[in-house]
């Protein structure tokens, strides 16, 4: 017996490391374990602005996302576990704190909360290390497969957006709009997308007009825009310039429908009752804004009301359900995971990419999502939105 | 004219940001980075005072002013007199900037505010264009202060004391000019300022917590456009960035806002480097 002790702790010792090796590889191959599936959810809490009210309730719709799966057996039984990281919607932030947690356990799934400079600083870490994650702050690469296989973007880009825009213009017979938008990279691309789109769908864009949106006064790019007559305008802004835009259409006396973004949905004026917001002013007569139908109230929509019942559950919700998709991320991966048998980062971007996994899901705050191979945009259809007049705002939902 | 009366009240905004970097400049040769963050304060306190307990406006005009002077005044306690050399005193300022917006954030909330103003919110017809009554209130704001100032300097002790104090300290020492007490007046009076102020810029940009953010740049190329410790110069100097800001976003189009603006002061501080309303002055090397 005595010979085989060196035999033994040999094995022994070789066990140990392999199953030391065992527990490190990959992201999420605990599978069958007690080991909960860690989920860290970014977000800029402690932000400034509106980015903060909009991370909050990019976490709680996780944190919902969460209570929903783990009542419904886990993920492949493992519970679901959000550590929570206030990056401050700062990328050095982000970075340094998602390194540190890093260093204590390896997260199985990533959220961001945005804003797209925070993407684009952890998104290359997380691929990295093998890392599954879903982006609501859309960066170059972050739905290019090939650059970043284990990402997908949860928010609608542009290309979605105008698919909603085309349906609602042709409805409403508009032929002609001009486009005013913010020079925020989000903005831009809005601006530059809309201005290349419209015209293919057999509508005319009269003008395209950029404005600072630190600036304090857009009556000369509206003005800009009218020269032109258009018979509707398409606004992108957000915070403080959407109130300096409305009142400068008012101011120069301008009656026009404006079909607005979700951007400008988003922002507390348009839906707060005078005096605290512009809500039954003139000012806001002629808006409609874009949405995703889970952000109009719905009797009949019980999964978009229960998710509301559970982020209710948790903490209030401070901004929109626009800002809701990390809801639908556990559903994507309890389905994905379902179908393939295993938390296996790679195997799970596989099975993301397959429309039955995607149908399966029943996400609730965006329907369907339509990741492909080559493409982990969520490719929404003009089906999902809604257009919406200015109405107060109950629990992330307009009325 | 229009565009010209919204360029002239965006241009007010940016003079009054300056003449507020100028009481303090005057007085203590250095930036209070914090100006603007003060006027954003003000705005914030008018929102609360009109809207939230709904008092009269003239007490919300006392009221503002009293609370952003104690701010000011704090200020100068914490963050500038303790600090010896004065170019760090523009890190300190900046810090005090940075700790307003997350205080105004904490208390007001992350969304924009709707401030309303004591003249009404509907637009009126003048000179052929269209104005709101807060942005003619704004242009009438911006030249009185600078009458006002220009008065108090040049017929007042007080305000010949602070020209004195400009003009080389250490003699307006030496002539019994009590430099820190009036360092520290300065600073309140710049709180006072901009607590008043509020209850027309909030009106007009809404009370919001990146206010102060969006003005700090524009008010110190005011200040530079116009010249370093001159009061008419940051009245001009606001209303000519305004002018450029609407003009070139008009006929060249939004991305040469900042261009133009910049392209100016280039031009500006090239021809005549202490700007347009200040004297440059011999020095011995």
């Amino acid at each position: 017996m005595r010979r085989n002790i060196p035999l033994v702790a040999a094995a022994a010792s070789l066990a140990l490391v392999l199953a030391a090796c065992g527990s490190d590889s990959g992201g999420g191959t605990n599978e069958g374990s007690d080991e909960p599936f860690r989920v860290v959810a970014l977000g800029g809490i402690g932000a400034q602005g509106v980015l903060a009210d909009n991370a909050a309730t990019s976490v709680l719709s996780i944190q919902a996302g969460a209570a929903y799966v783990n009542a419904n057996g886990g993920i492949l039984g493992r519970e679901v576990v959000v550590e929570v990281i206030d990056d401050k919607a700062d990328p050095t932030v982000a970075v340094t704190k998602l390194r540190e947690y890093m260093a204590q356990h390896k997260p199985d799934l990533v959220v961001n909360s945005g804003p797209s400079t925070v993407a684009n600083a952890t998104l290359p870490i997380l691929n990295e290390e093998g890392i599954l994650s879903f982006n609501i702050g859309p960066t170059a690469d972050s739905a290019n497969p090939s650059k970043l296989p284990l990402n997908f973007d949860l928010s609608a880009g542009p290309r979605d957006y105008l698919r909603g825009f085309v349906t609602y213009l042709k409805s409403e017979n508009i032929t002609s709009v001009g486009i005013l938008h913010g020079s925020s990279a989000y903005g831009e691309t809005f601006g530059a997308t809309f201005a290349e789109g419209l015209p293919k769908e057999g509508i005319t864009v009269t003008a395209k007009e950029v404005y600072d949106v630190a600036a304090l006064d857009m009556t000369p790019q509206i003005e800009a825009v009218r020269a032109t007559n258009p018979q509707a305008l398409i606004l992108d802004a957000y915070g403080a310039p959407l109130g300096y835009i409305l009142r400068n259409i008012d101011k120069i006396g301008w009656d026009v429908p404006i079909v607005a973004n979700n951007s400008v949905a988003a922002t507390g004026i348009i839906s707060t009752p005078e005096p605290d917001g512009l809500l039954g002013t003139p000012f806001v007569k002629n808006v409609v804004m874009e949405v995703y139908k889970s952000t109009k109230y719905d009797p009949n929509a019980t999964a978009v009301n229960e998710a509301v019942a559970r982020m209710k559950a948790i903490g209030e919700i401070k901004a929109t359900l626009i800002l809701a998709y990390n809801y639908d991320a556990l559903l994507l991966v309890k389905a994905a995971a379902e179908k393939v048998g295993t938390t296996d980062a790679a195997a799970l971007a596989k099975a993301l990419e397959d429309p039955a996994v995607q149908e399966a899901a029943n996400t609730v705050i965006i329907s369907r999502y339509g990741f492909t191979a080559t493409d982990h945009s969520p490719n929404v259809s003009g089906e999902e939105f809604t257009f919406v007049r200015p109405s107060p705002i109950k629990d992330g939902q307009y009325s | 004219m229009t565009l010209v009366l919204g360029a002239l009240a965006v241009g007010a905004i940016y003079a009054i940001v300056a003449i507020g970097y100028n009481i303090v400049f005057i007085s203590s040769k250095t930036f209070n980075f914090a100006q603007a963050q003060l006027m954003m304060v003000g705005a914030f306190v008018a929102y609360s005072g009109l809207v939230s307990w709904n008092l009269p406006w003239v007490v919300v005009l006392l009221i503002a002013g009293a609370i952003v002077a104690v701010v000011a005044g704090l200020e100068e306690r914490i963050a500038v007199r303790p600090v010896r050399d004065p170019h760090n005193i523009l890190v300190t300022t900046l810090g005090v900037s940075i700790l307003l917006d997350g205080a105004a954030q904490l208390i007001w909330g992350t969304q924009p505010l709707t401030v309303p103003f004591v003249a009404g919110d509907r637009a009126i017809n003048v000179l052929g264009g269209r104005a709101y009554p807060v942005e003619l209130a704004l242009i009438g704001l911006a030249c009185l202060l600078v009458a006002l100032i220009v008065l108090f300097t040049r017929r007042t002790k007080y305000g010949m004391a602070l020209l004195a104090i400009a003009e080389d300290r250490e003699a307006a020492q030496l002539r019994g000019i009590n430099v820190r007490a009036l360092a520290f007046a300065a600073f309140v009076a710049s709180g006072l300022l901009a607590g008043f102020v509020g209850l027309f810029v909030g009106p007009a940009t809404f009370a919001v917590s990146t206010l102060g953010a969006s003005l700090a740049l524009k008010g110190f190329v005011a200040l530079a456009i116009g010249g370093f410790g001159s009061f008419p110069g940051a009245l001009v100097g606001g209303i000519v960035v305004g002018l450029v800001e609407v003009g070139a976003a008009r006929y060249l189009g939004g991305d040469f806002v900042h261009l133009m603006i910049f392209a100016l002061l280039l031009l500006v501080l090239m021809l005549r480097p202490a700007g347009l309303f200040a004297r440059a002055k011999e020095r011995m090397v």
